[in-house]
């Protein structure tokens, strides 16, 4: 995977950026009962826990670009809350669904403006009837975050199906919509500026490649990444192991760059990844962590976690891997060994479960 | 699907999409938003025919999967018609005594 010297050197200005002076890491983390935990990797503790307005637990964490609120999607996938992480008061709230008669659900797509100022929400509404259910247009709404509580949509526009990840690029000007392919987003007109492709791509004797994401877990580098898998078809399932593939997807937040390598037959499962602040590696994380090597497209090391973790994410300086999600607690390993350096649980036991890991400077 | 019979209606439909043509379109309807019927046979075993790859231990993935609805048949739908199966029980590994069935109200 060739990089640009230039956008090593914007990734490197960027991440200085975020750790200069006393700016320190936390991790932000939702979980069933409705809580918000603010963890200190380096400490090794948990700073705070927050109450969050709403019921289901929080399926989704977006923070804010200075990371001082927290929108949390609550509610069955059907509301935000922002929490002020300060006062830990709730500052922004909205219920998707405008009616009664009319049910809307988030499949965990949301991001946020570089400004802070309009949260983007993927939308997906049922009609309920008397007799049948009549599935709506999808739609993309966006909220003024100065709306404060009972927000409502400043505009709409369509947006295809199917959309379970939205990232926005470090400009402001695309919004990016993870669905069968990655669509490129005017985030003022909702128009569809362009696609990377990637069920619909043309990669020859391959099946459509699988992907299931809906892990938020870009801040640290502005670089997105998620695992692909596919099959081989010119292969023997049963005699060739190159006959299924692993690689992972990245797109630069901040140049557009789009890539998908393949870095192994496939032999585990990896349901989200990170990439390092060095560009050079990337970490995916399930019932194994992998360290992945994205300059020579392979694989480095793999080690057996305790059980199942859904999100990984990384420390500013890039020595740190964290992996929670599912249980309650967080595994601190080193990027360099992958060598567990701690485990910090989550006071009573809140489940993560499909919830992530996002990582805040304060 | 020269391994599966169809037993109902419903699952007859599906035969018939394949025969006649559409499995683009029962692909499409593989993974359906909002806990509906979803057929993902093939769940019980990992992508390499066993178990090791399932999550481990099953009480890490009961949240995770069940709040999308990826375990219908066997799970209450906690979107929206039993919101608060699991509210009391927010530890899988921990309360999974407090899990109960769930029925139709009357």
């Amino acid at each position: 995977m060739k990089r640009s010297i230039i956008g090593l050197m914007a990734a490197t200005l960027a991440v200085a950026g975020a750790t200069s002076a006393d700016a320190k890491d936390y991790i932000l983390t939702g979980t069933k009962g409705n809580k918000l935990f603010l963890v200190d990797p380096g400490a090794r503790k948990v700073e705070r826990v927050y109450d969050v307005p709403g019921s289901g637990g929080i399926v989704q964490t977006v923070p804010s670009p200075d990371g001082k609120i927290a929108y949390l999607m609550t509610n069955q996938w059907g509301g935000v809350v922002g929490l002020d992480l300060e006062s830990g008061k709730p500052v922004f709230s909205t219920d998707f669904s405008t009616s009664r008669q009319v049910r809307t659900k988030s499949v965990l797509s949301m991001d946020i403006s570089p400004d802070g100022k309009e949260l983007f929400v993927h939308q997906t509404s049922v009609k309920l009837g008397l007799g049948e259910y009549e599935v709506l247009p999808t739609q993309i709404a966006v909220y003024d975050t100065a709306s404060g509580m009972d927000a409502k949509p400043v505009r709409t526009f369509p947006a295809p199906r199917r959309v379970n990840m939205l990232a926005m690029s470090k400009d402001g000007q695309t919004l990016y919509a993870m669905s069968w392919d990655f669509y490129m987003i005017d985030p003022k007109t909702g128009k569809i500026k362009g696609e990377h492709k990637i069920q619909g791509w043309d990669r020859a004797n391959a099946s459509p490649p699988d992907i299931l994401d809906f892990w938020p877990l870009f801040e640290q580098t502005n670089v997105f990444s998620t695992p692909y898998f596919y099959a081989r078809t010119d292969k023997d399932p049963m005699a060739d192991p190159e006959a299924f593939k692993t690689g992972i997807l990245t797109l630069d937040l901040k140049t557009g760059e789009y890539v998908m390598d393949d870095f192994e037959n496939t032999s585990a499962i990896i349901f989200s990844s990170v990439v390092s602040p060095n560009r050079k590696e990337a970490f995916g994380v399930y019932t194994q962590l992998s360290k992945i090597d994205l300059e020579k497209d392979e694989l480095v090391k793999r080690i057996e976690l305790p059980h199942t973790y859904y999100a990984v994410n990384i420390s500013s300086d890039g020595k740190e891997v964290y992996v929670g999600g599912t249980m309650c607690d967080i595994g601190v390993h080193s990027a360099e060994t992958l060598d567990r350096l701690a485990t910090i649980e989550l006071p009573g036991c809140y489940d993560m479960g499909a919830g992530g890991l996002r990582m805040i400077q304060r | 699907m020269k391994h599966l019979k169809p037993l109902n209606k419903k699952a007859g439909l599906v035969e018939e999409a394949v025969d006649g043509g559409k499995l683009e379109e029962v692909a499409a309807m593989q993974t359906i938003v909002g806990c509906t019927a979803t057929l993902d046979p093939g769940w019980e075993v990992d992508p390499f025919g066993s178990v090791a790859a399932l999550c481990a231990p099953m009480e890490a993935d009961l949240y995770g999967c069940s709040d999308p609805c990826w375990w219908p048949a066997q799970v209450p739908d906690t979107i929206n018609t039993y919101p608060d199966w699991n509210a009391n029980a927010p530890s899988a590994a921990r309360d999974w005594r407090v899990l109960d069935a769930v029925f139709p109200k009357k």
